[in-house]
């Protein structure tokens, strides 16, 4: 690709904006950085990047308002970088818009690939493209069409509930959906805020697809924030 | 004496003694035993005593009490006499005796007073202690690490131009490794932080067992690549209320200590198993297992002073007495033994929340 795509990184750390800034150009993208969140929306409305990396903790404004800003005049995916110990905040940015977010301390592998999911998403909603018809990964596939799932080649039963998480979580493969997002899709608008019932729906599915479910291959939990599906 | 205090003092003092005087009234009507009477008064000075600030109102009472007594319920009967045979005796005696009781009451509530301030105090000194061994341990562990990734990163500065490649390499490797180790102290630290101070409790919420289980598990391996671990956990969906990062902070914290401490390179085994009224995690290794002299202090937090054999700065003391706080802070059990062959860590957390 001869045109690189742009990354913004709006992290007021040095060290970790630098360590960021490595990792990007030496994965053939463009970097851009901003130290405050201003700075941040500024470079945000004149260079148009495809993927902003934005750190929540920011010298001058807040960073969920950087969000909350970005995502009133553009929808370019957003990743945002946390602490641990701040689930709520987590949470709060993924529902305020957030594509993804990644916790400190992270690798570079593991950055890599939020970024790419963060990327081919927007790219496939921007295209228009049909939704794919499959999901296929390791030994499991998900028939979008048929409404069947395979592992191994084998026929998995599951119930209604249990087929609409699963294929909600393969379209988004990749990405962490929050507990209220998926509350949402699949039990309506009026679904009841405890989150008990998708967290018992979820390990019959982890039982039926998960060699183990204490080691899961398939379906990962973030506690406290949501589940992400390997992609 | 403040003048709340004296008004407190006299309102009790006169409420007391009215009531008594009611009852004294009441039961000489009846009969005529004036000596009961004069019990009475004593009880009332002794109850004066108690409820009051200082020695005066106990006196006061028991001058007012002899002289009522007197005047009132003997003979002369509304007069004041000291005259009769056996009087002067009887009421210089009852006055010592109502006297001596009332400082006796008023020093023994003085003297548990004291006593209760200084325990309270011992407990403040305590907690102090605690914190000020927890604070030493931490920066003693902190340090080491430290120390090192700031000599490695310097000599590699240094010698940037000299040092053979695989040279640079492994001191890379062994400030990551450093770092790491920085990184697990300090989630320790803020785990510690979510426990509240007062009562050493922790908001628990009800949790998936095994997804807790799989996050730690996950956590684990991704700062030890290289070490591995089974997993069982029981068939059954388990739901359990705990604090889930603290939990994963304990299962981490003794992956983590099998892996360095065991000195095998046998997986480590994390099993979960269901009992009648509660789950018990079982951490095994098949290590060299635990020096007996340390079993017994293992989770105190000890780790520092006794861990000279080889174990470099890899002291797990803080590591397994916070493991020890955040269960104890659950109402579980944790225990640490000796197996056939290695080492086996266990902790319990109920089923049921209990109620506090």
């Amino acid at each position: 690709m001869t045109n690189k795509q742009t990354v913004l990184i709006i992290e007021d750390e040095k060290n970790i904006g630098n360590f960021i800034e490595t990792i990007v150009i030496s994965n053939h993208y463009k970097a851009l950085r901003a130290s405050n969140g201003m700075s941040g929306l500024s470079l945000c409305t004149s260079h148009r990047p495809d993927l902003i990396l934005l750190d929540l903790g920011l010298p001058d404004i807040d960073g969920m308002e950087v969000l909350q800003r970005i995502r009133g005049f553009s929808n370019v995916p957003v990743i945002v970088i946390s602490a641990r110990t701040q689930e709520r905040e987590k949470v709060d940015a993924l529902d305020q818009g957030a594509d993804d977010y990644i916790t400190k301390p992270f690798g570079s592998e593991e950055l890599l690939a939020r970024m790419r999911t963060a990327l081919r998403h927007s790219e496939r909603a921007a295209s228009a493209a049909p939704q794919e018809q499959k999901y296929s990964r390791d030994g499991l596939e998900i028939d979008f069409d048929k409404r069947v799932v395979t592992l191994q080649g084998e026929y998995v039963h599951l119930t209604q509930i249990e087929y609409k998480l699963v294929s909600l979580l393969a379209r988004n493969a990749g990405k962490v959906l929050t507990y209220d997002y998926i509350l949402k899709e699949i039990w309506g608008p009026y679904a009841d805020t405890d989150n008990q019932i998708l967290r018992v729906n979820m390990a019959n599915i982890r039982r039926k697809l998960e060699k183990n479910p204490a080691e899961p291959y398939y379906i990962f939990t973030e506690i406290g924030v949501g589940y992400r599906m390997i992609e | 004496m403040t003048k709340r205090v004296l008004w407190t003092n006299v309102i009790i003092t006169v409420l007391i003694m009215g009531l008594f005087t009611l009852a004294a009234q009441f039961f000489f009507h009846y009969s005529r035993n004036s000596t009961s009477v004069a019990i009475i008064y004593v009880l009332a000075v002794m109850l004066v005593a108690r409820y009051c600030t200082g020695y005066i109102p106990g006196i006061v009472a028991s001058v007012f009490g002899v002289f009522f007594v007197n005047y009132v319920y003997t003979y002369p009967y509304m007069n004041f006499s000291l005259s009769i045979d056996g009087y002067p005796v009887t009421f210089s005696g009852m006055l010592i005796v109502s006297i001596i009781t009332s400082t006796l009451t008023t020093r023994f509530k003085k003297q548990s007073q004291l006593i209760n301030e200084q325990e309270k105090l011992l407990v403040e000194a305590e907690k102090e202690t605690m914190r000020a061994n927890l604070l030493r341990a931490v920066s003693h562990d902190l340090r080491t690490p430290l120390t090192g990734i700031i000599g490695m990163s310097k000599a590699y500065l240094d010698g940037a131009d000299t040092l053979p490649e695989e040279e640079k390499a492994e001191m890379v490797a062994s400030i990551q490794e450093d770092a790491n180790w920085l990184l697990n102290m300090v989630e320790n630290l803020l785990a510690v932080t979510r426990i509240r101070v007062g009562d050493a409790k922790v908001t628990t919420t009800p949790e998936l067992l095994e997804e807790v289980v799989s996050e730690a598990v996950l956590r684990f391996k991704k700062r030890l690549p290289h070490a591995s671990v089974r997993v069982q956990v029981p068939e059954e969906v388990l739901v359990v209320p705990m604090d889930a990062t603290l939990i994963e902070q304990v299962i981490i914290n003794l992956l983590e200590n099998a892996a360095y401490h065991s000195g095998s390179q046998e997986p480590i085994e994390l099993s979960v198993e269901r009992w009648p009224h509660e789950v018990a995690f079982f951490v095994r290794d098949s290590g060299r297992g635990i020096d007996p002299d340390r079993l017994g202090t293992i989770f105190d937090g000890g780790g520092t002073d006794s861990n000279v054999s080889g174990d470099s700065h890899k002291g797990m003391g803080i590591g397994l007495s916070i493991c020890k706080t955040i269960i104890n802070a659950h109402h579980g059990t944790i225990e640490a033994r000796n197996r056939e062959k290695g080492a086996e860590f266990m902790f319990t957390l109920p089923l049921e929340e209990k109620k506090a």
